[in-house]
Order: C-alpha cells, then sequence, then structure tokens
C-alpha cells in the first residue's frame, strides 16, 4: 500500500489538473474566437497547469518576423486575475496591444525579429490555491 | 486532451519553485530568475507560421518546391517517424501551392504511416478531413488539418510511451520544413527572408532532445545520428544575435544540408 498510495496520488494531482486545465483551455479557446474571425490561425496545441497565487510559469517561442501573433489565456477560477507578456530573448516586453474579460486575457505581438520569445504567465490575484490556466495562439 | 500532457507535469513539476513576486507589467524581466527547467521546452513551430512570412515577402514558386515523391517506408521505426514529419511538412507546401491532388495523396500517406508506427486511429479523421476539405479547396481549413495531424500523432505517440519517436516527427517536419524555406530564399534572397532562419533556440532545443533519447535504439539510429551532427553544422550558420543578417552562403551551406537529410529520410537517390 505504501508503494500504490503516491501513484494513487499522483494519478489524482494529474486528473484534478487535466480538469483544470480543460475548463481553462475552454477559456483559452473562447478567448482566441475574435481573432479567428479576422484571419488569424489558431494553433491546434496548447499548454496548461496550475499555479500558486504571484508564481509564474514561462514558455519559449519561436516567432517569426513578418507574422502577427495573439496568446490567449484562460482559466477555470472565477475571479482570478492572470497575465500574459510576451518578451524578447533579452527580457524585454514586447507587448503590442492587450485585453483582458472575465477570465480570459490575450496579448497581441508584431516580433520586431525573428527569435526566442517567452510568454510569461503570472497568476495575479486568486481565490483558489491553485488556478488552472491555458495558453493557446494564433498567428497571422 | 493528450497534446497537453506534457506542459501539465512540467508545471505540476516545476511551476511550484517559481515563488517570483510579479509585477502586473514589468518593461523588462531576468529571464535567468527562471527555474531553468520551467523554461526548457520550446514550442515548435508549425511549418505555416513560417510560409506565411515567405509568401508576404513575395511570390514563391510553391508548386517548384514540392517532391514529385513522397518518400518510401523501410521498416526502420525512427526512419517511419521521421518520414511522417516530412511528409506532414510537405502537406502545408502543398496546401501553398493550392495543388488538391497531392494535398489528398498527402493526406492518404500520412494515414499509412501513421498506421506503421501504430497511430493510424489518431489521424483517421484527420486524414478524411484532409481529403474532404481538399476537394473543396478550402486551404486554410485543410492547413489547419495537417497543423491538427501532427500534434494528434505525437499526441498518440506520448500516450504509447513514445516520447521519442513523437520528438523525431518534429524533427523530420522542421528538416523538410527549413530544406523549403532555404531553397527559397537562396532563390531570391533577402536579409528579411534569411532572418527566417535565425532559430537557435529551436535547434538546440532539437539537439537537446535527440542527444536525450531514453531509448537508446533510436538514439543510435544512423538517421538520427546524422540528424544530430547537422543540427551542430547548422548552429553556427544562423547566427547568435537576432536580427544579424544571415549571408545566402549560410543559407546555401544549409539547404545542402537539410536537403541531404531529406533525401536519406526518404530514402532516394540524390
Amino acid at each position: 500500500m505504501k508503494k500504490i498510495l503516491p501513484v494513487i496520488l499522483l494519478a489524482f494531482a494529474l486528473t484534478t489538473a487535466l480538469a483544470y486545465v480543460d475548463d481553462a483551455l475552454s477559456f483559452a479557446q473562447e478567448a482566441a474566437l475574435p481573432y479567428v474571425k479576422k484571419g488569424f490561425s489558431v494553433r491546434e496545441d496548447a499548454w496548461g497547469g496550475d499555479l500558486g497565487v504571484k508564481e509564474q510559469q514561462a514558455m519559449q517561442a519561436q516567432l517569426f518576423k513578418g507574422n502577427e501573433y495573439w496568446f490567449c489565456l484562460g482559466t477555470d477560477v472565477k475571479g482570478a486575475v492572470l497575465t500574459v507578456n510576451i518578451y524578447d530573448s533579452k527580457g524585454k516586453l514586447v507587448n503590442v496591444e492587450t485585453t483582458r474579460t472575465g477570465r480570459l486575457s490575450a496579448v497581441r505581438v508584431v516580433p520586431p525579429k525573428t527569435g526566442s520569445y517567452f510568454a510569461i504567465v503570472t497568476v495575479v490575484k486568486s481565490s483558489q490555491e491553485r488556478t488552472g490556466w491555458a495558453l493557446v495562439y494564433a498567428y497571422k | 486532451m493528450p497534446n497537453i500532457l506534457k506542459p501539465v507535469a512540467v508545471a505540476i513539476l516545476f511551476a511550484a519553485a517559481s515563488g517570483l513576486n510579479a509585477q502586473p507589467t514589468p518593461d523588462a524581466v531576468d529571464l535567468s530568475s527562471f527555474p531553468a527547467k520551467a523554461i526548457d521546452d520550446v514550442v515548435v513551430p508549425v511549418p505555416s507560421e513560417v510560409f506565411l512570412v515567405l509568401d508576404k515577402l513575395g511570390n514563391p514558386n510553391w508548386r517548384g518546391e514540392m517532391r514529385e515523391s513522397l518518400g518510401r517506408q523501410t521498416g526502420n521505426r525512427a526512419q517511419a517517424a521521421l518520414l511522417l514529419g516530412t511528409v506532414i511538412a510537405e502537406g502545408f507546401v502543398a496546401v501553398e501551392a493550392e495543388d488538391p491532388e497531392k494535398v489528398k495523396d498527402i493526406g492518404r500517406r500520412v494515414l499509412a504511416l501513421s498506421k506503421a508506427i501504430n497511430v493510424e486511429k489518431a489521424v483517421l479523421e484527420r486524414s478524411k478531413s484532409i481529403i474532404d476539405k481538399a476537394d473543396v479547396k478550402d486551404w486554410k481549413a485543410v492547413r489547419k488539418e495537417f497543423d491538427g495531424a501532427l500534434q494528434d500523432v505525437k499526441g498518440a505517440m506520448i500516450e504509447l510511451g513514445d516520447g521519442d519517436l513523437a520528438q523525431l516527427v518534429s524533427v523530420g517536419g522542421w528538416i523538410r520544413g527549413t530544406e523549403v524555406l532555404t531553397s527559397i530564399v537562396r532563390k531570391s534572397y533577402t536579409t528579411d527572408g534569411a532572418e527566417l532562419l535565425h532559430q537557435p533556440a529551436l535547434v538546440n532545443f532539437f539537439s537537446k532532445k535527440l542527444e536525450a533519447m531514453s531509448n537508446r535504439r533510436l538514439a543510435d539510429d544512423d538517421l538520427v545520428i546524422r540528424i544530430r551532427k547537422m543540427l551542430t553544422s547548422i548552429r553556427p550558420l544562423i547566427g547568435d544575435e537576432e536580427g544579424a543578417p544571415i549571408p545566402v552562403e549560410n543559407v546555401k551551406k544549409i539547404n545542402q544540408l537539410t536537403r541531404d537529410i531529406v533525401v536519406s529520410i526518404t530514402s532516394q537517390e540524390n
């Protein structure tokens, strides 16, 4: 039993986290909808997890000068405030436009150069100990 | 939602260590303050993200970039995974060329190759959808289906515990995408076009993944060894400094390197 318990706990943690992300992903995809209408293509894959308040997670992405991107973030926690900001490889903010409505946040980026960028997700405020989030991006 | 499994695990394992006191929107951040593993993975772009820029820069002859043969599978799983990646990338090229017959052929081939590596179920619907949407020339939808097929195949492989093989699909797609990119850029060289090759994080990421393969049979595969060498050769050609011009000679060298590997993957003569 001693050996099985951690496995059960891990399975439970993963199941719970996936449930968070499932809901959060729906919101992230909803956040991307207005941009699809503007001719953006949304990537099929998504990134997500759960974070405590004030915690951050970064994803490194290869972006191309000449394209325009919207990074769309969703959360499963009502009233939570999450942000997504995009930084270049030197850590300089490159957001062009940001929007936030309820559980949805989005940021537009027009990369000044082709290269590596970092999408940093932050849980600014939340009533929950862990806040599920999911991120998708669209490009045009 | 298999594609999201890995990032979730990464978040569970490492995000807790990231207790930074974030300000709402700082103008700059110290990226070195993030735990290394929290930013370990790199989001691999789909070929159409690159091709879209090429379209904006000029009017490439996409038909001229299509390969007549999609290559043949030799039975080796590493080769099958790499070949699948190149075939999916070819799908994006055929979409740019707006060639419905080629797209349909590729859709069927994706299914056959997926069967060879036991992930047929994951792409059955995608394959049908690619064919249906190519018939009505809904190119945007076809592009999305190829993107989805790539994610579904990789997700299914990861579920089967074949993460290394999934990585080879990505690598195969990137190599064929880079071959096409360099072919177009070298024919009509501009510094803006060549700048698309500035992908050091991605090259490092692939190198690291291929070096860290847990499946020794895959890691010691001749093609995989050659690809590792190719990535090492490409790395100094794409520059470190963002925005620094990549000369046409380097573009040609990268084209040759990637072309040679694509020829080997597709088991065709030079």
